[in-house]
């Protein structure tokens, strides 16, 4: 294994420039050492994708992503055969030579994300992103994939996994798994990063940013995720955000500019309604507070 | 190999946590046991993280495994949260007990009886308001919801099955057949889309005013619960509950009891709008609601302001495939829907129903059957 303590793997993370919270850190650990997929829950925003990024960066490993949507099938997931090659190849070849073995053979086959990390010879971190958003049709197929790392395809036969992929999956919680496909897996909630961790994310994310903006900006996206909208700001916003203001040359943030770049931190016109006027500096005034 | 002392604790520790109600199978204590070795024990909180990731799969099982594990391992006071929750499986139990020892016959019998809707002998019940019935009649009533219940509003599916009327070419079973022909696609192989159940949610009022419907309504649920997946269900009062998994492993009756007590503060009223607020913040952010048939069930007697109601029905009926309103007073040939609630929410209902006898329960899964999508309002 790559990693010999949790201390090891979150140092990688960090040159990796992804700062994980030490819970985080033992559930990518605990998958590799276990060999079992990990299960990320946790609000929109919170870094969930970009730790399956951060890991692929510290294993030095090549990343896969299955980005899951409704509909997904077999044929987008796994693999598909090349229709119009094949049938090139039947019209080109002298009547009755060409074998059915010949014509399913791999040059004829297209590989998608779960073929491709299976049937691979480096080290392979596999993202299986959003899963709640596939059918259940397509989580029972997922089942079977991650029980045993192998795929059949009919006209091939069985591909078994040479090297493990390391597997997370993402989900943003808008429907309960079923529960044997969490029975494989090891299970973390992330939550919003503490206000310190937060600091320390956007210094690192955003390069020369002077020390009070990201301070500022911070404890200003805290405030928000305190109120009541219908999306509130993860990490990901926060670091948006704060490349926005420091791309304006700013030093600290005011109402005029909080005002100009708030489209970077809220994505729905009611929740920028909901935020103007007095709720905005009593915002920028307490953000500026905590601060000093 | 770890110490024994080690296994034994974590074995004892997911005893624990099964008794606090929390599902853990000897597959996730090798797994504890496993990820431990993998670990420096000196650390707390290593030892935490790991202990929660292999045991707990459930982000709602998070905080009874916190009170478990300070009670545990740490030795801290003993948290109350616990015993509720044992006593209140006990109740369910005691609930379930009583009803089983007064049944004469079993739910499985119910899929084989030969029952038929329009049946004369059921006629008269199908009329009756709920309100009124008898216990003998209610039961009567219960299995013909479970016919009823297997209506479903359907979606079509990605996924294509062989159909020789369908839409799309089989290509990969044509090309086997071009092998024959030399390339010729001399027959073709069609496939279309399935048609899958559409994602169902609903909304059930199970304050006071809605005591006597609420109960049919939610037999009714859970026959629906019981068809399978995509069918989310909450009950709300003053606050908002979330019963899929209570109705899925429970006894209806026992799940019912214990909604009306987490979701209602008696004598304070139905407050719709905060319901559906909570709903559409934790939920519909989610995405629970979207491209879903989302089902109230409510009388529209709102405590608080009408305006909130307005508001959040407004923004879950665009998040919606449609919306159907139940409102079991409509069965009154006099009513008018006055009430601030009910009329704050009228302009975003696709579909405004009664809900009050079984023929009205028949006419909602007719509606949920044949729904489609609201129009652009």
């Amino acid at each position: 294994m790559a990693f010999r303590t949790i201390d090891d793997l979150e140092a990688a993370l960090r040159s990796a420039d992804y700062l994980p919270d030490r819970g985080l850190a033992t559930a990518l650990f605990l998958s590799l050492a276990l060999e079992k997929p990990v299960l990320l829950e946790g609000e929109a925003g919170v870094g969930k994708t970009e730790a399956a990024k951060a890991l692929a960066t510290a294993l030095d490993a090549r990343l896969i992503r299955l980005q899951c949507y409704e509909g997904l099938d077999v044929s987008h997931a796994v693999y598909e055969w090349n229709y119009p090659r094949q049938l090139l190849h039947i019209r080109a070849a002298q009547e009755g030579t060409v074998s059915e073995e010949e014509l399913f053979g791999s040059e004829f086959l297209i590989r998608r994300p779960l073929l491709e990390a299976i049937d691979s010879d480096e080290q392979v971190v596999l993202l299986i992103d959003e899963i709640d958003r596939a059918d259940e049709e397509f989580e029972a197929f997922l089942l079977e994939v991650l029980s045993d790392f192998q795929i059949t395809i009919p006209e091939l036969g069985t591909i078994r996994a040479r090297r493990r992929p390391a597997v997370i999956l993402t989900s943003n919680r808008t429907r309960e798994l079923h529960d044997a496909l969490k029975r494989r897996a090891l299970f973390h909630w992330i939550g919003h990063p503490s206000i310190e961790r937060e600091i320390e994310i956007v210094k690192l994310r955003v390069p020369g940013i002077p020390e009070r903006l990201a301070a500022e900006a911070a404890a200003f996206v805290r405030g928000l995720r305190g109120l009541d909208l219908a999306k509130p700001p993860g990490v990901a916003e926060t670091i948006d955000w704060a490349q926005a203001l420091a791309a304006l040359g700013r030093e600290e943030i005011d109402a005029e500019v909080v005002e100009q770049t708030l489209g970077s931190v809220l994505k729905y016109r009611e929740d920028i309604e909901a935020v103007r006027d007095e709720t905005l500096v009593a915002l920028i005034d307490e953000a500026r507070s905590a601060t000093r | 190999m770890y110490g024994s002392a080690i296994v034994r604790h974590v074995v004892t520790f997911g005893r624990v946590l099964r008794e606090v109600g929390i599902e853990v199978g000897p597959g996730r204590v090798v797994d504890a046991v496993r990820g431990l070795g993998a670990i420096d024990l000196t650390r707390q909180e290593d030892v935490y993280f790991t202990l929660r990731q292999t045991l707990v799969s459930r982000h709602d099982e998070l905080e009874l495994f916190d009170r478990a594990f300070v009670a545990w391992f740490l030795r801290g006071p003993v948290a109350p949260l616990v015993r509720q929750k044992h006593e209140r499986k006990l109740q369910a139990k005691i609930a379930r007990d009583t009803l089983e020892s007064g049944r004469s016959d079993d739910d499985t019998e119910v899929a084989g009886e030969p029952i038929e809707l329009g049946a004369s002998a059921h006629e008269l019940v199908r009329e009756k308001d709920f309100a009124e019935m008898t216990p003998d009649e209610f039961e009567r009533v219960r299995r013909l919801m479970l016919l009823l219940a297997k209506t479903r509003p359907l979606r079509t599916s990605r996924r294509r099955a062989p159909d020789p009327r369908g839409d799309a070419l089989d290509l990969r079973r044509m090309l086997r057949r071009c092998l024959r022909s030399g390339g010729d696609p001399v027959d073709q192989p069609w496939r279309s889309r399935k048609l899958v159940p559409r994602k169902l949610v609903v909304l059930a009022d199970v304050s006071g005013s809605m005591d006597a419907y609420a109960r049919a309504l939610l037999l009714f649920l859970h026959a629906l619960v019981g068809t399978g997946r995509g069918v989310e269900v909450f009950a709300f009062g003053t606050r908002l509950t979330r019963l899929t998994g209570d109705l899925a492993t429970r006894d209806p009756e026992a799940a019912i009891a214990r909604a009306t007590e987490q979701a209602v503060d008696w004598g304070s009223g139905t407050r719709i709008g905060e319901a559906l607020r909570e709903f559409n913040a934790v939920y519909g952010r989610r995405a629970l609601s979207r491209g879903a048939v989302v089902v109230v069930v409510s009388d529209g007697w709102e405590r608080d302001d009408p305006g909130l109601v307005a508001k959040e029905m407004a923004k879950l009926s665009r998040a919606a495939y449609a919306v159907v309103w139940v409102n079991p007073l409509k069965g009154n040939p006099e009513y008018q829907p006055l009430a601030g609630g009910m009329r704050a929410a009228l302009p975003f209902v696709d579909r405004f129903l009664p809900g009050h006898n079984l023929r009205s329960l028949e006419e909602l899964a007719g509606v949920l059957a044949g729904i489609e999508r609201r129009h652009a309002a």
